[in-house]
């Protein structure tokens, strides 16, 4: 067999405008599916004769169906968001590491997501509401932009109606708004966290997730406890073509989710 | 909703020492500097739109919110009231009382009801005037509180949320 | 002819048998990859006849400087640190990945032609290049992406040359790569140049190299000249211009992303990526989809990147590495540092091309003196 990893072909079976510039594609398989993935883990998703980039999956199904959250911010992701029902695109993977939701069973899960930062961890959200038992308090604190640029906005409710302690500030308020104002790690001091017992789930832009496992520190979580999600260029998804090097990890196969213990002096050290 | 122009929401009973030495904004404060400002201090429910105060009033009072949700906004000709932050449980709610001349920079309003301790600010303000450690002790509060708002409203100037420029395709 | 030669032995081949080996190779089926000179340097290219090898020839090398040169023998291999490395043919600087048909918004990716890849000989591998082949498998071939390597690899011989005369910027010994060569290689040849003779020791390395040597004239090695040969090659790592510290480089990258040596590095460096070209080990790629004009058509084209570029490392509207100083240490404390942590091993090879190739002469070995001394200044508590 010579040849290299192919995009598997999806259909985009639906497809959700989330804000003015991110889309949730409902993805079916064309041909053989994927191997299933973990909350977490990403694709490199092919929009036809133009590229390809790393997108954490969002969710999962129907059947062997996948669920992905893809922001407008260049020539690949604009094809993405603007591919229309029935239309096809390749996915590869999944690939790397994920949030092992299941580790955090017996304890408290935070989960804290700055604007599209909520997208891969939804599934983490949705596997432990799925298995709520286990966990004796779910909270979700997420900041985004604005009212209107909140993503999965409309599933809030049933996240809250399935026990999950759910809180929204925004960056701007909007009108009508009747929520928090603020930076997402306000909303920490409301929370009311037991360190002892809370593992911290971060994603979101770097700065926002460096100040929030600053803050869960400073509150006594340990860092071994808090994952984050980091980004750097990706190209293969296969730890073959040295872009998405942080040091001495390949965010493709050693991250993207990484404990805040490894991540933390990484992250300290400026153009790395 | 409340209707406009309470200048008061309803006091619940005059705060004890103790529970006002219990709100996590005193927390370690010496007994006896709780029981200056308690002296000070009365227990405050307000109902869901209840205005705490305008743009340009006289800060004579502050708050130290026990449970509910505060809105600070700003007015603008041609646009509905701006909210710039909110505050809740645990938080100090103005900051205008400590630093002359004294007057309001933002509105507060409730957006839910709100239980708060309501401070005296004149009361406040002598009584560390006459005990400079009782204003040490308050300040060394009152900081905290002001710079990791300052530290919050730089954050949300970076914008973080907001696409990057167009350039290429990040991840 | 004696005894079926195995794994392990050694033979006595007269250079003038050299044509028989080429022969020999070409007859099982492989075209032979090896230096000769060509526009003032000696190239790698594939050779009809031994009279391509470059006899007589050598090269005078320094920081920023590699010259021809006429040898007093008729060495074939008396040189070292041409501009190219065998990654060329083994991973190639651009490759089609696949392609693709696009219609009615669907896609349907092609089969792939499924052409074997050429068998090729590589004639002449010195032990730091066939070290940097082995670090390469360990990268690419293991992968679930790369098998378009693992198939190149397994259709290539290794006729590896031992070290005798070490280059002014070679540094192998230092790496534990060389002069010797380690495992690895189908045959292994020791350039034996003595007065009027000139002969070549071989050791078989695998089966396959016993098959080709079988059918190539060559005598059993008395000891003495094995001995001869063995102790040439020791003698060359007592020689080598330039060494790296042996130990500790690890950690000496790990503990060095404050040192101000790296801002005096960026005030020379071009960031040029000539090194990461030169370079046997470096093997970061990119890809490039592109259609044709119908839009109908779509390849996909995988081609050598470097970390040097702005480009590298994008992400969210701009490059993680803007200066040169952040561009030069992550090549430098992930060749020697964290290629480790990834791949288990250095990512150096002590070939000194980047050395060599490097438009404004930054030498690494001094660079890593430099940093080397920086932290034990900054560790002793005195003033760095």
């Amino acid at each position: 067999m010579t040849a290299p990893t192919l995009p598997a072909r999806y259909r985009v079976a639906e497809r959700r405008g989330e804000t003015h510039d991110t889309v949730t594609l409902a993805l079916q398989p064309v041909d053989q599916p994927i191997p299933a993935h973990q909350p977490g883990q990403f694709t490199m998703m092919y929009a036809p004769g133009i590229g390809e980039v790393p997108i954490s999956i969002s969710g999962t199904g129907p059947g062997a169906g996948l669920v992905q959250t893809v922001r407008a911010v260049g020539a690949v992701t604009r094809a993405l968001c603007a591919a229309g029902q029935g239309q096809m695109i390749g996915l590869r993977g999944p690939y790397g590491t994920h949030w092992e939701v299941d580790r955090a069973a017996g304890g408290d899960l935070l989960i804290v997501a700055g604007g599209i930062g909520l997208a891969p961890l939804r599934e983490a959200l949705l596997a432990a509401l799925g298995n709520g038992a286990r966990y004796r308090r779910i909270v979700v604190l997420i900041g985004a932009r604005s009212p209107a640029e909140l993503v999965f906005g409309q599933e809030l409710g049933g996240w809250r109606r399935g026990g999950a302690e759910v809180e929204v500030t925004v960056d701007q308020a909007m009108e009508g708004w009747a929520g928090h104002v603020g930076v997402v790690t306000q909303l920490l001091g409301y929370a009311d966290i037991d360190p002892a017992r809370t593992t911290a789930l971060i994603c979101g832009p770097e700065v926002m997730m460096r100040l929030t496992a600053r803050e869960l520190r400073a509150l006594g979580v340990p860092a071994a406890r808090i994952r984050v999600s980091l980004e750097r260029n990706m190209r293969c998804g296969v730890a073959e073509c040295g872009h998405c090097q942080l040091g001495p990890l390949l965010l493709c196969r050693d991250g993207p989710v990484i404990s805040y213990d490894v991540a933390a002096p990484l992250l300290a050290i400026r153009e790395l | 909703m409340t209707a406009p122009g309470t200048p008061h929401g309803e006091p619940v009973s005059v705060a004890g020492a103790a529970e006002l030495g219990g709100h996590a904004f005193l927390r370690g404060m010496p007994d006896a500097y709780v029981a200056v400002l308690a002296r000070a201090c009365r227990g405050t429910a307000a109902r869901a739109g209840h205005r705490f105060f305008e743009e340009g009033g006289t800060a004579d009072r502050f708050w130290l919110i026990v449970s509910g949700h505060v809105a600070l906004d700003v007015s603008a000709p041609g646009r509905s009231r701006l909210i710039v932050e909110t505050l809740g449980k645990g938080d100090l709610l103005g900051l205008s009382w400590l630093v002359p001349p004294y007057e309001w920079q933002f509105g507060a309003i409730a957006v839910q009801d709100t239980m708060a301790f309501e401070l005296n600010a004149p009361a406040v303000r002598a009584a560390c005037e006459g005990d400079p450690g009782l204003g040490y002790e308050l300040l060394r509060r009152v900081m905290p509180a002001a710079s990791s708002r300052l530290h919050a409203a730089r954050i949300r100037m970076l914008d973080l949320y907001a696409a990057a420029g167009q350039a290429g395709d990040g991840p | 002819m004696e005894d079926a030669i195995q794994p392990g032995s050694t033979a006595l081949m007269e250079a003038t048998a050299l044509d028989q080996l080429f022969a020999s190779l070409h007859d099982a089926g492989f075209a032979v990859i090896g230096p000769t000179v060509r526009d003032g340097a000696i190239v790698l290219d594939e050779l009809a006849a031994a009279s391509d090898l470059p006899f007589g020839w050598g090269v005078q090398l320094e920081p920023g400087g590699y010259r021809l040169r006429r040898r007093a023998d008729s060495a074939a291999f008396g040189h070292s640190a041409g501009p190219q490395s065998w990654k060329q043919f083994l991973h190639p600087p651009r490759e089609k990945l696949w392609s693709a048909r696009l219609a009615d918004g669907a896609f349907e990716i092609g089969a792939d032609d499924g052409a074997a890849p050429p068998r090729l000989a590589f004639f002449g591998v010195r032990p730091c290049d066939l070290r940097a082949i082995e670090i390469q498998d360990q990268v690419l071939g293991s992968g679930s992406g790369n098998s378009r390597y693992a198939a190149r690899r397994d259709a290539v011989l290794i006729v590896a040359v031992n070290c005798t005369e070490p280059g002014e910027t070679c540094f192998c010994a230092s790496m534990g790569t060389g002069p010797g060569a380690g495992p690895g290689y189908d045959l292994a040849l020791t350039e034996l140049v003595t007065g009027d003779r000139h002969d070549f020791l071989v050791d078989v390395g695998t089966p396959a190299g016993a098959s080709v040597l079988a059918a190539v004239p060559h005598a059993p090695a008395a000891a003495s000249t094995v001995d001869g040969a063995r102790a040439a090659v020791a003698d060359a790592a007592q020689h080598m211009g330039r060494s790296m510290p042996a130990a500790g480089l690890h950690e000496l990258m790990a503990g060095s992303h404050d040192a101000a040596r790296w801002d005096d590095v960026a005030s020379r460096c071009l960031t040029c990526g000539n090194c990461t070209l030169a370079c046997p080990t470096c093997f970061c790629t990119s890809v490039e989809d592109v259609t044709d004009l119908s839009g109908d058509h779509a390849e996909r084209w995988q081609h050598w990147a470097s970390c040097f570029d702005l480009d590298f490392s994008h992400l969210h509207g701009g490059p993680v590495r803007v200066s040169a100083q952040s561009r030069y240490r992550q090549w430098l404390t992930h060749k020697l540092g964290t290629w480790h942590d990834q791949f288990d091993s250095s990512g150096c090879v002590g070939c000194g091309r980047c050395i060599v190739w490097c438009p404004v002469g930054i030498d690494i070995t001094e660079e890593v003196a430099a940093l080397q001394a920086e932290a034990q200044q900054t560790e002793s508590g005195r003033t760095p």
